[in-house]
């Protein structure tokens, strides 16, 4: 169980002499959710593909559960349950048909298995309709399925938010806490969207411009006493500017809503307990933009595709 | 690799159009067939044939006529004598008259089973499923073949259903008392022969299917290589009409390389009849050209699909 699930060491792909990824190493543990987040055009999709074995490396080389996918591709990639970009199925088949494709391919598919997955993803109901009659939703549950019949022990999911309604995309969180929680497979998720990522993940590694620019568990993120923009809701603003102006250190904005601070944590309790205790009424207390999202548009330098 | 291969005919057969391609073939052979019986002239075969015999014998005793015009003449002289005595009458007006007909629709099949060629690999590209394709367990060599095969599978399929179609129909038709039948045949020494009619059938057949294996190849080598199931369809589909016509203006043209030329080759029927394309090409000379055009199709598909980056 020590080796982690996916490992990938220096790979690098150049095509027509651009380095589109550059030496990206890093690992992904068994049971953990990791998020691949990056700008688009960063490298996220062309990294995906060289995993699974639809690119090639230039260099490196990228190991499931140990085994190379470039020299033992079937070992490899029988441990993988993959969605690459969009789920994309045959759209004139159904989708029970779309299945038992897939199950064919991989030996010791069971038709309960089968069964199973589509109970799991709950498309019990349309199974047995065309994928052309379907939802982005709903092809996207199908796409999940897939992945899953043969009881993958590392899912990777290019953008799997992507067309999901909100409801849908916390069916999908919860559903992926489910199965690292219980089966312990691991997951690699790509997006490029960070609110899903805070919530989803346990580290996440960024990406920019084909390089890795850091990789970070959620808790480092969250808790290194770095700042937010805090808004403070306030009975009476003027009241609360006078106290707060009493400390030169607490530089604050008034705005319609109320009072606008960049703290980290620690401020945050002083800033409240100053108020309450200033006998101002405090009606909400909200993190305006998360840390998360700060980082990375500071590490990504604006999200620049250069 | 079995499941590779159900896998790809429900690919094709879970397909509405797959079912009318047949539709159509078989509607087309029977419609053919029903039009070409009411063209035949419905006398006493006996009392035409002597006719056509005095009319052959009367031809020949012209001096002016060349030598292998001659022998031609002579040789179906001694058949429809043959025919007479024997009381056989002429093969187009048996079912099997009918069946040779339809093997002239073989051109149909080259062109729906082009179709079928050009979308096997360009399309799994186009729609996306090439991904989910190739990230299951088998290898991309194993895919591909299976999808070869497919596509072959199909061309058999489609050549049984317009055999079958023609002889039920034209037997229908003419009659299946002739059944029968043999094939008469005259050697230069005007000794008629007879042979079994359902392997001559059979045969006629399968010369013209060597066409179609190549351009079915090539169709299926393009779709791969240029991942384009329209640039594939054009190109098969032009050879299929266009293919001999360049043929015959390259041969007349008389340039050197024209019998390196894929259709100078494929109809290898004239090696039968010892009247090749172009003076001094033998059979196994256009055997070798068909063989190696063949591998180039095979090798360029296989190489190229096994080292691309899929990036659809």
């Amino acid at each position: 169980m020590s080796t982690p699930i996916l490992q990938l060491k220096n790979v690098t792909k150049i095509i027509g002499g651009k380095k589109i990824i550059d030496r990206l190493n890093f690992e992904v543990p068994r049971g953990e959710i990791f998020g691949f987040l990056g700008p688009n055009g960063a490298g996220k999709t062309t990294t995906i593909r060289m995993m699974v074995g639809l690119m090639r490396m230039t260099e490196g080389d990228i190991l499931i559960d140990g085994k190379s996918i470039s020299r033992h591709f079937e070992q490899a990639i029988i441990k993988v349950g993959a969605i690459v970009e969009n789920p994309e199925m045959y759209k004139y088949l159904t989708g029970f048909q779309n299945l038992t494709h897939f199950a064919r391919m991989v030996p010791g598919i069971s038709k309960e298995r089968i069964q199973e997955v589509i109970k799991l993803v709950a498309m019990e109901n349309r199974i047995h309709d065309r994928v052309s009659t379907y939802s982005l939703g709903m092809r996207q549950r199908l796409g999940l399925a897939q992945a899953l019949l043969r009881k993958p022990q590392l899912l990777i999911l290019d953008e799997p938010t992507n067309g999901l309604d909100p409801a849908g995309i916390r069916e999908l969180r919860d559903y992926l806490r489910k199965l690292t929680r219980e089966e312990n497979i691991s997951v690699l998720v790509s997006s490029h969207l960070l609110s899903e990522m805070e919530l989803m993940c346990d580290r996440v590694g960024i990406i920019q411009n084909g390089k890795l620019v850091d990789v970070k568990s959620m808790k480092e993120f969250t808790d290194t006493g770095d700042s937010f923009k805090v808004l403070f809701e306030v009975g009476d603003k003027e009241v609360a500017s006078m106290l707060l102006s009493a400390e030169p250190a607490i530089a604050f904005n008034l705005i319609d809503d109320g009072l606008e601070i960049v703290l980290n944590r620690d401020g945050i309790a002083d800033v409240t307990e100053r108020l309450v205790r200033g006998g101002v009424k405090l009606y909400g207390i909200k993190k305006i933009a998360t840390s998360l999202e700060d980082k990375f548009l500071e590490m990504t330098r604006g999200g620049q595709i250069v | 690799m079995f499941n590779l291969l159900m896998n790809e005919h429900m690919k094709i057969y879970r397909r509405l159009r797959t079912w009318l391609m047949f539709m159509v073939l078989i509607a087309g052979t029977v419609t053919l067939l029903i039009v070409v019986h009411n063209d035949l002239t419905k006398g006493d075969w006996k009392v035409d044939l002597t006719k056509q015999i005095t009319r052959d014998q009367q031809r020949l005793s012209r001096p002016d006529i060349p030598a292998d015009r001659k022998a031609e003449m002579q040789q179906r002289l001694a058949v429809d004598q043959y025919r007479l005595k024997n009381n056989m009458p002429p093969t187009e007006l048996s079912l099997w008259g009918g069946v040779l007909t339809s093997a002239n629709l073989l051109v149909a099949i080259t062109m729906l089973t082009v179709i079928i060629a050009g979308e096997s690999v360009a399309g799994e590209f186009s729609s996306g499923t090439i991904k989910l394709l190739l990230i299951g367990r088998a290898s991309r060599s194993k895919i591909l073949l299976s999808k070869y095969i497919t596509t072959l599978v199909f061309a058999l399929l489609m050549l049984t259903a317009l055999f079958g179609t023609a002889f039920v129909t034209s037997g229908i038709l003419e009659g299946f008392d002739q059944v029968g039948l043999p094939y008469l045949y005259a050697t230069p020494d005007l000794v008629v022969h007879e042979s079994n009619m359902f392997t001559y059938a059979m045969s006629t057949y399968g010369y013209k299917c060597v066409e179609m294996v190549l351009l079915v190849t090539m169709a299926f080598m393009i779709s791969t290589v240029f991942r384009s199931i329209s640039i594939a369809i054009a190109t098969s589909v032009g050879l299929t009409f266009g293919g001999a016509a360049i043929a015959a203006f390259f041969s007349s043209r008389q340039y050197w390389w024209a019998k390196y030329y894929l259709f100078e080759n494929t109809d290898l029927t004239v090696y039968l009849t010892n009247s090749p394309m172009i003076d001094g090409m033998t059979r196994d000379f256009s055997v070798g050209v068909i063989v190696v055009y063949f591998v180039m199709f095979i090798a360029a598909s296989w190489i190229v699909f096994n080292k691309r980056d899929v990036t659809a």
